[in-house]
């Protein structure tokens, strides 16, 4: 399904990070990895630090026994990266975001905006919060109905559980039923599970068809912290969500559930774009 | 990768760093990448909104639409009092928001507590230089600089260990001292060796390390994350609340609806009938209600203080009423944590009492000890005292320690050098695994033997006795090192070999008074108690077993950190109530598993990490003696003696208090009828106004509230705590609506309308003739109005002090406060009779001791009425 990765690297760690996981990524998909730096002409330190990634990533991926090439060229990365998308075939992109980015609303002219909307491969937009450990131990991928890609979804999350031998839980979010009398009604989580939504379970398959058995965790509420405090109270240490684009409308009165999980996460978290 | 599982040169490499530190720059760089190193305030629903919120929900929005009816009532018909009645439902409204707001704010204090516990500054190395920053300023690859007595500003991995110790205790709730090292290290990131945590102190020793996590990214900030974030949703009686609105709100609106096309076919015209219907809703709405319920849970919290239980969060006086389950600590809460030395087992039993291996014993137990006495007062580890006191009670021993090897969690032991006796011994105390596996020799009748395996075997056993008997167990050993022992470049392995073994002590932790009888109490009210416990298996079954427990096979934290919550859910199904050697990150998992499945928890934690559990339960309980500033504020009830026979009190309390609420709102309901019927009369049959306005006003929020705060104090009926914890929704059914509405409801209105025409008839009115508002014999007619339904409340109070016991049974003096609520409310009604200032702010006016007495009957039949359908409930067990 993958067969052309690409890692955009830049001064900031995080990227290095996002790379890294790009490069697990590919020895479980064997497919070529290109490692891509755009130098934007920030300056001498900013080039030698991403150069001295891009040497610790070429090193780490010939280690892994992935085949990989390293790009470095001058320009602006929203000009260049859309060009070698096109150029290499690439299936799927990750790149990094920073923390002055997700503090942005909807992140607005940013690199990983632009770059999400616009290129016609998967996209990965990783937020690294935690340096030192990027080998997940416990992935939390929270799911919705209505998902489309469910193959692509599913290839995704097996292939990163797989690569770090992680454990994974589907969490689904539920509203809790309301009656006029009683309000809210809690279900227990076997009455849950018999509510999960049809393309759910067609995830969950698709998912377990990849190989992987994945803890199937159901709970209600949509709030904003939902996500976060569950990856707080299983100590996940990734969270994969699938990216959303909502009416301007939902998003300034509701907000964005990624978005803001995004900005308020505590640990390392993957947006994916099909 | 595991950071904890590379060599220290490996994690600097993963993290892009070195020995020598981050360049300034890079460090810089990094700051701005992660952010600052910082406990963020959770970013929750803002100030103005929560404020907002206390008046959107569901009975404010009733009273505001009730309000807006006055007003509009006031509009179309001016003069009748109507925009008073409107202003008086918006000040109930305000004055409740307020009260409510003002309660929540332990969210926040919990958080600013935990954001304390980290230092403000912290010794760096960058580029080789060594220096101070903000801590705030810490960035991943830093090389923090640790020394005794600092506290650790984030997460980080040793690269050099000088004999460092770090107190866990804020992550792990274990007090004891943890050995660090920079060596890489296996298992669990948590429980690894080489790893220092932020928000801990370095207790002894010093290091370096480098940071991996900052800010909320550290295991401190996802506690401040949870604390912040867990919600343990409405409380049970909140959904009570809004459940017992929306039925009144469902009964006015059909009500109102129902007389409004009566109304219309009558040929009243629209707006008239329109009018009428909003009179109707408004006489159906209980103003009192909300204030009513606020003061009663206040007066509930006072009553909660006297019995040792200090009410934060006002709900949880009732929700405690309602707790399926209590997730209770062992030592301190269970147990008085005040050890006692109870039993010693020594290899020479034959001569037990004055072998030299239970004088050594003792000897050890006072050496290897870091409890103090001080003009016959002893301070330290309750543990440590307890062998102090029995040793110094045996013997005086006078030495000088010249060395030690600390206690520390994971080898289990500490070891002395002393003076003692002309001569210099190692003296050893610890678990008895990690001493026997020290130990080659032991003294049988004054003589040194090899501690061969059937001696091995048989402390073993003896141990285990003592475990199965509660008591804490723990081994002694020591060795002569001769007088020429020199300090030198000693170690812990040279010292601790060839030991002598000198025997097993068993301390007891006595249980709390009352502490059986409040765990029966809790079986027979079919409350599940669950023992979480740091304490070995052995021990804690034995304790749950003398607490009177119906001891299931202990689970350990160890199993639990294996298990999925599917599976934590069916061992808790099949009835598990003991979890051993747990540490509170495994509570809060319980206690989420627990309410998952709908259970209503209280939980005990003193701890720091405690703090996401106690917020996650329906109501956390801190322990006010020895707990953290942080569980304080996370909880709803802090202890003030720390006992769990206190929390069952509570529970007897909660659950008194529930009843009288289901009392009074019983009561609320009985007089609605009377407000509404004379009203429907008014309307459909165009007699003098029955009821004023402000007469309504003196009833809901007047001549009620006192009897009905009085039926909140209620004693707590007998077998109150022999009763299941009841069933949700529970507060108002088809049995109270019809009691309240329809049986008292009736009574009192026919009674009321009787005087209503005495007055009217004995006025010389007839049927047909219309009167003003403000013709006297108008008003004396609604002052009858008012005063028949004060007295009906008089009977109706009495009535419902029970729903199945007679008020003579119960004694009409039982309850002080309610005769002294009815004694105000016939003063106030008299103020409003006979008063001249009343009758002018009221548009009363006096009238005859007749109406009085005329009012008796109905208020005996009323009584009458409700003592038979006791009887009948009593008979049939409904």
């Amino acid at each position: 399904m993958y067969n052309n990765v690409l890692a955009a690297i830049n001064e900031f760690t995080n990227s290095e990070v996002a790379a890294a996981f790009a490069v697990t990524f590919s020895r479980v998909c064997g497919a070529r990895l290109i490692l891509y730096y755009a130098d934007e002409g920030k300056g001498k330190d900013a080039a030698s630090h991403a150069e001295a990634a891009l040497e610790r990533l070429f090193a780490h991926a010939v280690y892994e026994g992935v085949e990989v090439e390293r790009i470095v060229e001058k320009g602006s990365p929203f000009d260049k990266i859309p060009r070698q998308v096109s150029a290499n075939s690439i299936d799927i992109m990750f790149m990094a975001t920073r923390h002055e980015d997700a503090s942005r609303r909807f992140f607005t002219r940013t690199l990983p905006r632009e770059l999400m909307l616009s290129l016609p491969c998967s996209v990965v937009l990783a937020r690294i919060v935690k340096f030192g450990m990027p080998a997940p131990h416990h992935i939390l991928a929270p799911i919705r109905g209505f998902l489309s890609d469910v193959d692509k979804r599913a290839f995704f999350l097996a292939a990163l559980t797989r690569g770090f031998g992680s454990k994974l839980t589907l969490f689904h979010m539920q509203e809790p039923l309301i009656s006029f009398f009683h309000g809210e009604i809690s279900l227990a989580p076997a009455q849950r599970e018999e509510r999960l939504p049809q393309d759910v379970r067609t995830y969950i398959r698709a998912v377990e068809a990849q190989g992987v058995t994945p803890f199937v965790r159901t709970a209600h509420g949509a709030g904003r912290w939902s996500v976060v405090t569950e990856s707080a109270l299983h100590r996940n240490d990734l969270i994969i969500m699938g990216a959303s684009q909502r009416g301007l409308l939902r998003e300034i009165v509701s907000g964005n559930p990624v978005e803001q999980t995004l900005r308020d996460t505590i640990c390392n978290m993957f947006v994916f774009r099909p | 990768m595991k950071i904890h599982a590379l060599t220290a040169d490996e994690a600097l490499r993963a993290l892009i760093s070195s020995r020598e530190g981050l360049p300034e720059k890079e460090a810089l760089r990094r700051l701005a990448e992660y952010g600052p190193n910082e406990i963020r305030k959770v970013r929750g629903k803002p100030l103005y909104l929560r404020f907002v919120a206390q008046f959107t929900h569901f009975l404010a929005v009733l009273l505001w639409v009730a309000a807006a009816f006055c007003f509009l009532a006031e509009y179309f018909r001016p003069g009748e009092g109507m925009a008073s009645l409107g202003l008086a439902i918006i000040a109930v409204i305000v004055l409740n928001a307020v009260f409510t707001f003002v309660q929540e704010y332990r969210a926040e204090k919990a958080v600013e507590a935990l954001r304390k516990l980290l230092p403000y500054n912290v010794k760096v190395r960058r580029n080789g230089v060594r220096r101070e920053v903000p801590s705030s300023e810490v960035a991943p690859g830093d090389i923090i600089l640790l020394a005794e007595g600092d506290k650790v500003p984030s997460d980080a991995r040793l690269i050099k260990s000088n004999g460092l110790m770090v107190n866990n205790a804020p992550l792990t709730g274990e007090s004891d001292a943890k050995a660090r090292v920079a060596e890489p290290a296996e298992g669990e990131f948590m429980d690894s060796p080489n790893i220092v945590f932020a928000g801990t102190l370095v207790v002894r020793g010093g290091g370096d390390a480098v940071v991996f996590a900052t800010g909320m990214s550290t295991e401190f900030g996802r506690i401040a994350q949870l604390t912040g974030t867990v919600n343990p949703g409405l409380s049970p009686l909140q959904r009570e609340i809004i459940k017992v609105t929306r039925i009144i709100a469902v009964i006015s609106g059909c009500v109102g609806i129902f007389f409004f096309g009566l109304g219309l076919a009558a040929g009243m015209g629209f707006w008239h009938t329109f009018l009428f219907m909003i009179g109707i809703i408004i006489a159906n709405v209980p103003e009192g209600l909300l204030p009513t319920l606020t003061l009663a849970l206040a007066m509930g919290s006072q009553m909660m203080a006297r019995k040792k239980a200090l009410i934060k969060t006002l709900s949880a006086v009732e929700t405690l009423g309602s707790v399926t389950v209590i997730c209770t600590d062992k030592t301190g809460t269970l147990t008085e944590n005040s050890m006692e030395l109870k039993r010693v087992w020594t290899p020479d039993s034959g001569n037990a009492a004055q072998g030299k291996g239970r004088r050594m014993l003792m000897v050890a137990a006072v050496l290897a000890n870091d409890a103090v006495c001080e003009g016959g007062r002893f301070s330290g580890d309750p543990t440590e005292v307890a062998l102090l006191r029995a040793g110094l009670r045996e013997a005086q021993i006078k030495s000088r320690r010249l060395f030690e090897v600390p206690f520390d969690a994971d080898r289990k032991r500490m070891t002395v050098v002393c003076e003692f006796k002309g001569s210099v011994y190692a003296f050893m105390k610890g678990a008895p695994e990690t001493v026997m596996a020290v130990c080659s020799r032991t003294s049988v009748s004054d003589a040194l033997v090899p501690f061969d395996a059937r001696l091995r075997s048989e402390a073993a056993k003896a141990g285990e006795r003592m475990m199965d008997e509660g008591l804490r167990v723990l081994s002694f050993a020591y060795r002569e090192l001769g007088s020429d022992w020199q300090r030198g470049s000693v170690s812990g392995e040279s010292l601790e070999k060839e030991m002598v073994f000198s025997g097993i002590a068993g301390l007891e932790d006595p249980l709390r008074d009352g502490v059986p009888e409040a765990v029966g109490k809790c079986r027979n009210a079919g409350i599940r108690v669950i023992m979480i416990t740091g304490d070995a298996a052995r021990t804690a079954s034995s304790v749950a077993k003398l607490a009177g427990f119906s001891v299931s096979a202990p689970v350990q934290g160890s199993e639990v950190e294996k298990m999925t919550d599917a599976e934590l859910r069916d061992r808790l199904a099949q009835g598990a109530v003991i979890f051993a050697r747990m540490t509170p990150r495994h509570k809060m998992r319980v206690v989420s598993v627990l309410k998952d499945e709908g259970e209503r928890v209280a939980v005990t934690g003193d701890g720091v990490n405690d703090a996401p559990a106690l917020k996650k339960a329906d109501v956390g309980i801190a322990m006010g003696v020895v707990g953290t500033d942080v569980a304080r504020e996370a909880a709803d009830v802090v202890l003030l003696d720390d006992n769990f026979a206190t929390i069952v009190s509570a529970v007897e309390e909660g659950r008194a208090i529930f009843d009288n609420i289901k009392k009074f709102v019983t009561y609320i309901l009985a007089h609605l009828t009377p407000e509404a019927v004379p009203y429907v009369m008014f309307a459909l049959f165009k007699i003098p106004l029955p009821l004023t306005v402000m007469q309504i006003l003196a009833i809901d929020l007047g001549t009620e509230t006192l009897p009905a705060l009085a039926l909140g104090v209620e004693r707590p009926e007998s077998g109150i705590m022999k009763r299941p914890p009841r069933q949700r929704g529970g507060l108002i059914d088809s049995a109270v609506l019809f009691r309240g509405y329809i049986s008292m409801g009736i009574i009192s209105a026919v009674g009321v309308l009787t005087a209503y025409f005495y007055v009217l008839y004995g006025g010389g009115w007839r049927w047909g003739v219309t009167l003003s508002a403000n013709n006297p014999l108008a008003r004396q007619a609604a002052t009858a109005t008012f005063l028949g339904i004060v007295i009906m409340q008089v009977a109706t109070v009495l009535a419902c002090r029970s729903s199945v016991v007679s008020v003579f049974r119960m004694g009409l003096f039982s309850n002080r406060l309610v005769l002294a609520g009815i004694v105000l409310e016939l003063l106030l009604a008299a103020f409003i009779v006979y008063h001249p200032f009343g009758n002018r702010i009221f548009g009363s006016a006096p009238i005859g001791m007749d109406v009085w007495l005329l009012m008796v009957p109905f208020a005996v039949v009323l009584l009458s009425v409700e003592e038979a359908r006791k009887y009948l409930a009593r008979k049939t067990g409904a």
